[in-house]
């Protein structure tokens, strides 16, 4: 049997959110196996993390900084929130670890991967499901790493750690340590099943191009490129990236095209989507969110593109943002191995742009996450970065909203 | 339906759904298979049938039941195993045989760290392959089964573990009840939980092969009846697939509601099920989309007779919850084997008989053949070949000449879009243009040809020197479209060059008050971009129209100007068009000039100064255009 329960707490100093998590939690009953831990960036990880070690002994813990904070069935907890969602399984195996993401994000991961299986002792098995949480820039490499192992034969899902002004104050929370650029791998065999669903928001708004060329970071002295992919957009159909993502989207960036610099909280409702496959000829987009335009006129991005991709315009709207979370969370539920009625709570990974440009209507979001959980327990964290299953495969893609459910 | 984000998201949960009632009915026909051999057959070795009946579930190379021995220790004995030589063969059961024991169902990436795997001493199998265990109660003995796949195969998924879960359990039961000890109420226990489970597996399969809101099979059911007539098809007996397509569902839906379009639906599946044969099939496949089977029939004469059935019967009112509804339904069929020997191949040739008969006349029906095919690959062939050439921005503009016949020089040029094939061969708009814009490729193409005449613009400054313009059609929906042409203006903005740019645009744009007259325009005239109504002549607008309209420039169609000096009504016309361009500030552009008799009438008969035509020079690509000096003295020199 598979229980679950969350707590959230708002207070301006960590301290006093400890007190208030250790009273809130006197009246809980729940013995967690698997802690997920998410507050605002102001807050003081290792206070937190000897304070879970402290209460949950033998738990597996994860999470991390989450921005402007989290939310639960209780609404939206504000930027001093901290929140719990605790899992008790006696039947189930759970595990996490933490690892320095490094020269190598995908050796990282594996190790990481491997450390999490021994953590639950189960060394060599195919888990339920893969939790990320890692510092935001590397996460392809994270997902080529744990797909070596795994493949896309399980879910990998979760977030990048997000702080509230993306100034780069995003921590990870790992079993026995905080880091900065780290990654925290949780693995979840469930007793009771776990359900999932990984969308985005947008819809294509017509135009579309060919990357035609992208730019490389040397990464050493000297080298080869042998992969032509990265996260900077240098041209789309041969004309200069910035000037036709412009043109696609009206104009609106065209006084910031000979400056250049952050353009991320005027591209949140204008993504690029690469088509990810089709079910039925209906074809389904993975987000990449434009963050900034490059001195050389090309667009960088919280994700990486490959050069010869078809890339789409995409629209977004602030209701669809709103109605979108809840609906995620319903196909979650819905693909529980045992129907929804089996629903015993879930995890929600919203994109931190998101909300953002959601702003007021946040409250909505929690609500109709709620509803759609049936009034279950759940944690929701604002990342900047998702990753998910989609069509079968592990990726990774901005602007998107991940949900999982659990099964009693 | 709100959106095609919305779209996306119901056929990604229908499709889960159908998907996943379609792989349960699949396991719980063959799990039950599995449970009969453990439970009524009397072999020795109930494994064979076990493992027959879950090779379809599981796709495995070997399977392997072990279970603890007798004897004290924590050894375990293979008892079956698939291929049968590791029967008798001993395992350790370390830390992780011992979860499986105790009720865990496992797969693992690999099982070279597993200490199981080092101290069984094996020869035909390896640690590296796949494996999925699973736990296993043989009688009063724990034990556990082993599932392989060949080594460097996919592994097996989360989804193997489900339902490895959920027969392990009911296996464990199927023993205790195979037991000599097993009770006349436990065995009728396990029968009837044997009958339920099938009672739910024709449920489930029922579920997933019928339409809920007509009860008639789905796409998957339909191509499965399909499949097995062809492979039960005997000599001298003939097969057809009908697609049928509702005319104006999405009208009815529109006009009444969805409500009334579900229950129009329900009522031409009844329809249409009351008027095939016993031995047909109607499906539905999606939206207003109806597939017949027509089940072997000996004369095509009695497939025509229940066609023609239909189509009466569907042209016949329905009376949907009280409201008449007057519909019709086009079909298309196509005949197994002369158009097509699978169910994709008839399904889609019945589809294009089924476009050809709407096209044709709403309501009516098509048979295949093979033009339609020919006409239909050579569609999907250029299709193709025209996407391959936006992404391979194949698209060149030609230019031609716009003289001023008064000074008899060069003072422009339009722009007109060629394909240059792989092969060289250039294409004229006539052959691509409808087609790019059924594909919506139509705003690349014009992006492209934009790029490639303020490419131009050097190698024409060269001959003709600075002061000359160059004219870009858009289409009338482009014009249209704020976002499209905000843009196209940009881009010309950036060239430097925008007051030499003319936009060519139809009267039936530029006259239809909207978006190009309110955003586009006042950008264009901000930027000194000229606007010229094309074509002006043919579309439907009064000459009235003139005076709401802020062009520059009025371009009077060829069908005036061929032989005007032998036709007084088009004089007529053209005088009048002078005038009110005279009057208006616009100025006047001949095109189609090809005679010179008509260039002689055009220069002593009006005022106009500029034409266009192929009496001056055909379009020319631009490395060609240093010709147009030759060519353009001998026509002066004619002229003269």
């Amino acid at each position: 049997m598979v229980r679950l329960n969350s707590v959230m707490v708002s207070a301006n100093t960590t301290e006093m959110a400890i007190a208030e998590l250790a009273n809130k939690l006197g009246d809980t009953d729940v013995t967690p196996n698997f802690v997920y831990a998410f507050y605002g960036c102001a807050h003081d990880d290792n206070q937190v993390l000897a304070f879970l070690k402290q209460r949950f002994p033998g738990a597996a813990l994860l999470g991390g900084t989450s921005c402007s904070g989290v939310m639960t069935q209780a609404g939206l907890g504000g930027a001093e929130s901290v929140g719990l969602l605790m899992i008790e399984d006696a039947e189930g195996s759970y595990g996490s670890s933490i690892v320095e993401l490094g020269d190598d994000p995908a050796a990282a991961a594996e190790t990481a991967l491997l450390a999490a299986l021994e953590a639950a002792d189960c060394p060599n098995e195919l888990p339920e499901l893969v939790w990320v949480y890692q510092a935001p820039g590397q996460e392809e490499a994270v997902i080529a790493g744990l797909r070596r192992i795994v493949g896309d034969r399980c879910p990998v899902i979760g977030g990048s750690s997000a702080d509230d002004t993306v100034a780069g104050n995003w921590r990870q929370l790992g079993p026995d340590r905080i880091m900065t650029n780290g990654l925290v791998v949780g693995v979840l065999f469930s007793s009771g099943g776990i359900g999932f669903a990984f969308q985005g928001g947008y819809e294509p708004s017509g135009q579309s191009g060919i990357v035609t060329r992208i730019g490389f970071d040397t990464d050493g002295k000297s080298g080869i490129v042998t992969e032509s992919r990265g996260r900077h957009i240098l041209a789309i159909d041969n004309q200069p990236a910035a000037q036709t993502y412009n043109n696609w989207i009206g104009g609106g960036l065209t006084e910031r095209l000979a400056e250049g610099g952050n353009i991320l909280a005027d591209t949140t409702m204008f993504p690029l989507g690469i088509d990810s496959g089709n079910i039925n000829e209906v074809s389904h987009y993975l987000l990449v969110h434009p963050d900034a335009i490059t001195p050389e006129g090309g667009l960088s991005t919280f994700a990486e593109v490959e050069e010869g991709t078809r890339i789409y315009s995409m629209r977004g709207e602030k209701r669809r943002l709103v109605d979108r979370a809840g609906r995620v969370a319903s196909m979650a539920a819905a693909s529980l191995p045992d129907g929804i009625d089996s629903l015993a709570g879930g995890v929600v990974v919203y994109c931190g742009g998101c909300m953002l440009a959601v702003g007021d209507g946040m409250s909505e979001v929690s609500k109709t996450v709620a509803e759609s959980f049936s009034d279950t327990p759940f944690l929701g964290c604002f990342t900047f970065g998702e990753q998910g299953l989609i069509l079968g495969k592990n990726v990774h893609g901005n602007l998107m909203i991940s949900a999982i459910a659990f099964g009693q | 339906m709100e959106s095609s984000e919305e779209l996306r998201e119901t056929i990604v949960v229908m499709q889960r759904q159908i998907d996943r009632l379609r792989t349960e009915a699949a396991h719980a026909e063959k799990l039950t298979g599995a449970l009969e051999a453990l439970l009524y057959r009397d072999e020795v070795d109930p494994f064979s049938g076990v493992f027959k009946a879950l090779e379809s579930i599981f796709g495995f190379s070997h399977a392997i039941v072990l279970v603890e021995q007798d004897t004290e220790g924590d050894d375990l004995e293979c008892v079956a195993s698939q291929p049968a030589d590791l029967v008798n063969s001993k395992w350790r059961a370390g830390r992780f045989f011992q979860k499986v024991l105790n009720g865990r169902a496992a797969v693992t990436f690999t099982n070279e760290n597993v200490e199981e795997w080092s101290s069984a001493k094996l020869e035909r199998i390896s640690s590296s392959q796949p494996a999925l265990y699973l736990p296993m109660r043989v009688r009063d003995r724990r034990g556990l089964m082993m599932l392989l796949r060949p080594e460097g195969d996919a592994g097996f998924d989360r989804d193997h573990v489900v339902l490895a879960r959920k027969f392990a359990l009911l296996a464990s039961h199927a023993f205790a009840a195979r037991d000599a000890n097993q009770s006349v109420a436990e065995s009728q226990r396990l029968l009837t939980l044997t009958d339920r489970l099938q009672e739910s597996q024709k449920a489930l399969a029922h579920r997933a092969n019928h339409d809920q809101l007509t009860e008639l099979p789905n796409r998957t059911c339909m191509q499965e009846l399909v499949e097995a007539a062809i492979q039960n098809q005997r000599d001298g007996g003939m097969i057809a697939l009908a697609f049928i397509d509702l005319d104006n569902f999405k009208q009815v839906n529109d006009l009444y509601s969805h409500a009334v379009g579900d229950a129009l639906l329900k009522s031409v599946a009844d329809r249409l099920r009351a008027n095939i044969r016993k031995c047909d099939h109607v499906g539905r496949i999606s939206g207003d989309e109806f597939l017949i089977l027509f089940d072997i029939f000996d004369d095509v004469e009695d497939l025509h007779a229940i066609a023609r059935r239909i189509e009466e019967q569907m042209k016949r009112s329905f009376n949907v919850e009280g409201i008449e509804v007057i519909s019709s339904a086009s079909m298309g069929i196509a005949l197994y084997p002369e158009h097509g020997t699978d169910y994709d191949a008839l399904r889609r040739n019945a589809d294009i008989a089924m476009y050809r008969a709407k096209t044709a006349a709403k309501g009516s029906t098509a048979y295949f053949d093979d033009v339609m095919g020919t006409v239909a690959a050579a569609r999907l062939e250029l299709e193709q070949q025209l996407r391959l050439a936006v992404r391979d921005r194949q698209f060149r503009c030609v230019f031609q000449p716009k003289i001023d016949i008064r000074a008899m020089r060069i003072t422009g040029f339009e722009a007109l879009a060629r394909w240059i094939d792989r092969d060289g061969t250039v294409r004229n708009p006539s052959e691509f243009i409808d087609i790019a814009g059924e594909l919506g490729l139509l705003n690349d193409i014009a992006a492209i040809v934009l790029e490639d005449a303020i490419q131009s613009f050097p190698s024409l400054d060269k001959v003709f020197g600075s002061e000359t313009r160059v004219s870009i059609n858009v289409s009338a929906r482009q014009a249209s479209s704020p976002t499209f042409m905000s843009g196209f203006a940009a881009r010309i903005a950036a060239s430097n060059r925008s007051s030499r740019i003319i936009l060519e645009v139809t009267e039936d744009a530029i006259v239809a008050a909207g978006p190009f007259q309110s955003l586009v325009l006042p950008q264009l005239r901000q930027m000194g971009t000229k606007v010229s109504i094309d074509d002006f002549g043919t579309g439907y607008s009064s000459l009235s129209a003139l005076a709401d309209i802020t062009a520059d420039e009025i371009k009077v169609d060829r069908s005036f100007i061929m032989s005007i000096q032998d036709r007084p009504r088009s004089q007529s016309i053209l005088k009048t068009i002078e005038s009110l361009g005279n009057t208006l500030g616009m100025s006047i552009v001949a095109e189609g000039v090809e005679t010179e008799d008509e260039l002689n009438y055009l220069l002593s008969q009006t005022s106009i100064q500029t034409v266009q035509g192929y009496l001056f020079s055909k379009p020319l690509f631009v490395d060609e255009i240093y010709k147009l000096k030759d060519i353009f003295s001998d026509i002066c020199w004619k002229v003269a």
